[in-house]
């Protein structure tokens, strides 16, 4: 565990140079919550109106807290870092390192993203606040609960795109599967909550990692309950046990056949 | 004059050309970049569905008129991202000095370094594009107006990213400045106008010119006006210049880093 935490800090502190980037980033995230904030006061008539059970000020956070979640994952870049670490012939360094590859890159990416989730989540709540001059009321116990849970979601994201980049050991390119996985996971979990969805699909939506990912930890923000809360760490501990497995089986199939030329 | 522009349109057209046929190398791969990013854009098809579920109307828009926004800012992209997709990463191509090659050929320079590389799967937003015409409604004054849009929004939109980019001729770390306006630019342009107010609006059609590349076309695409669509050309005409403009200032401050690379 110590040379995981030993190559989370090297990216944390190699990433620290790179703060201007972050900022610069982050407007891009505060034009996507412009618009979806702009969507919503169209759409709600006043701020009292309950549409799929959600006043327009928890339509607002729920959008806020899961553009974070979906911004701080930046699957797509990593996405086609494990794609061209598998299609470069890369992946062969690490195959005689004292570290498992899942867990190196999950290390650094969870490094390289620190920062970025601190900047981006302070900021989403001063920008919230100044959107609709309230917070959601949470307890200090709440808010680490919330930590917990965001964190879990972050890691099992994680997990998921490297099992997509890890698709390229049988096809060339996967960042096409990964385009349609994150648009599923965006219009199913960050735009909307899953109540807003036909109640036919609703369970279906439940077991997806829509749920673990994005849509449980909003609806926690939103509206904390502890039932939820330890459905949903029974959910996101499932699924981070099945997405490991999965990466791992995944990475000892691929590198079997792995087959380098040059050097 | 004219045997130049020929020239050089025959060379881009060639350029363009060789670029599609190194992609198409591996035609698994090629055509499921095209294929998922039909898929990728008709996903948000669903997002729409559950939006007129609430309301029958958003900013003016039906659900088949919002249906042609997304397929206009699809064609847009896929146009800009197809035949200048170097244009979006036209700053790494400066920074790292490797213009090099394009100034010792005798033809234009800002055309042949962003005419060298062609996005495989903006070909499935083009299509993608089409597809929601069709479904649209079809007819040829339609398919020649859209047609025509598409090409003008994409050259909107490449000249905005070539001005952006050409700022690292004067600054550093502008590829992530480039990045943030290219995304300013997409993501105003798939959803209705109606839905901002007041200055928001008013910089749409002015510093952030989605208005004119996206929400003026559909405009006349609903019910068609002269004047509205002049302007969508003059526009585009004035963008481009300034691209050009902007592009060769930025390059007169231009050194080379002594790079070799090949090009193939």
């Amino acid at each position: 565990m110590k040379k995981y935490i030993f190559i989370f800090k090297s990216e944390l502190m190699s990433n620290l140079q790179y703060t201007f980037n972050i900022f610069v980033g982050f407007i891009g995230y505060l034009i996507m919550l412009f618009i979806l904030f702009n969507l919503y006061r169209y759409l709600y008539s006043d701020s009292s109106e309950i549409i799929n059970g959600y006043t327009m000020n928890q339509m607002v956070w729920y959008v806020i807290f899961t553009e974070i979640l979906w911004s701080v994952s930046g699957g797509r870049k990593f996405c086609s870092k494990i794609s061209e670490d598998v299609r470069g012939g890369n992946i062969a360094y690490n195959i005689n390192k004292p570290y498992s590859y899942i867990g190196y890159s999950l290390a650094s990416h969870l490094g390289e993203m620190f920062i970025k989730a601190i900047v981006y989540t302070i900021l989403a709540m001063i920008m919230g606040y100044l959107f609709l001059g309230m917070f959601p009321s949470l307890s200090i116990l709440e808010i680490l609960a919330l930590i917990l849970i965001s964190f879990i979601a972050i890691v099992i994201s994680s997990l998921l795109v490297i099992c997509i980049g890890l698709l390229s050991f049988r096809i060339e390119d996967s960042s096409p599967i990964y385009w349609l996985y994150s648009k599923l996971i965006l219009i199913f979990g960050t735009i909307f909550p899953i109540e807003y969805f036909p109640k036919a699909i609703q369970p279906i939506l439940n077991y997806s990692p829509v749920y673990v990912t994005t849509y449980g930890p909003a609806r926690l923000f939103v509206n904390f309950n502890l039932d939820t809360f330890l459905n949903i760490l029974l959910f996101q501990l499932i699924y981070l046990i099945l997405a490991y497995l999965l990466c791992a089986l995944m990475y000892k199939k691929g590198v079997k056949n792995l087959n380098v030329n040059g050097g | 004059m004219l045997t130049a522009v020929k020239n050089q349109t025959r060379i881009t057209a060639l350029s363009i050309k060789y670029a599609l046929m190194r992609e198409m190398l591996n035609k698994a791969t090629f055509t499921s970049n095209v294929v998922f990013m039909v898929l990728n854009n008709a996903s948000f098809i669903i997002q729409w569905v559950v939006l007129f579920s609430i309301r029958d109307n958003i900013g003016g828009y039906t659900l088949k008129q919002v249906l042609l926004l997304w397929g206009l800012a699809a064609m847009t992209y896929g146009v800009s991202r197809f035949f200048f997709a170097k244009a979006f990463s036209l700053s790494n191509i400066i920074n790292n000095g490797k213009l090099d090659s394009f100034l010792v050929q005798p033809k234009n320079v800002l055309i042949s370094a962003i005419t060298t590389d062609v996005s495989p799967s903006a070909l499935g937003d083009i299509l993608y594009g089409y597809i929601i015409l069709f479904i649209y409604g079809f007819s040829f004054g339609t398919f020649f107006l859209y047609t025509l849009f598409g090409i003008l929004g994409g050259l909107i939109v490449t000249a905005i990213s070539v001005i952006l980019n050409s700022l690292s001729f004067w600054f550093q770390k502008t590829d992530v400045i480039a990045e943030t306006g290219n995304n300013l630019m997409t993501n105003f342009a798939t959803y209705p106008d109606g839905i901002f107010k007041g200055a928001v609006k008013l910089l749409l059609y002015t510093l952030v010119p989605v208005g004119i590349a996206t929400y003026l076309p559909i405009q006349v695409l609903t019910e068609f006006n002269l004047v509205k669509l002049l302007i969508v050309l003059g526009f585009t005409i004035i963008i481009v210049l300034l691209a050009f403009l902007v592009f060769y200032k930025g390059l007169k401050r231009y050194s080379s880093s002594n790079l070799m690379i090949a090009r193939i």
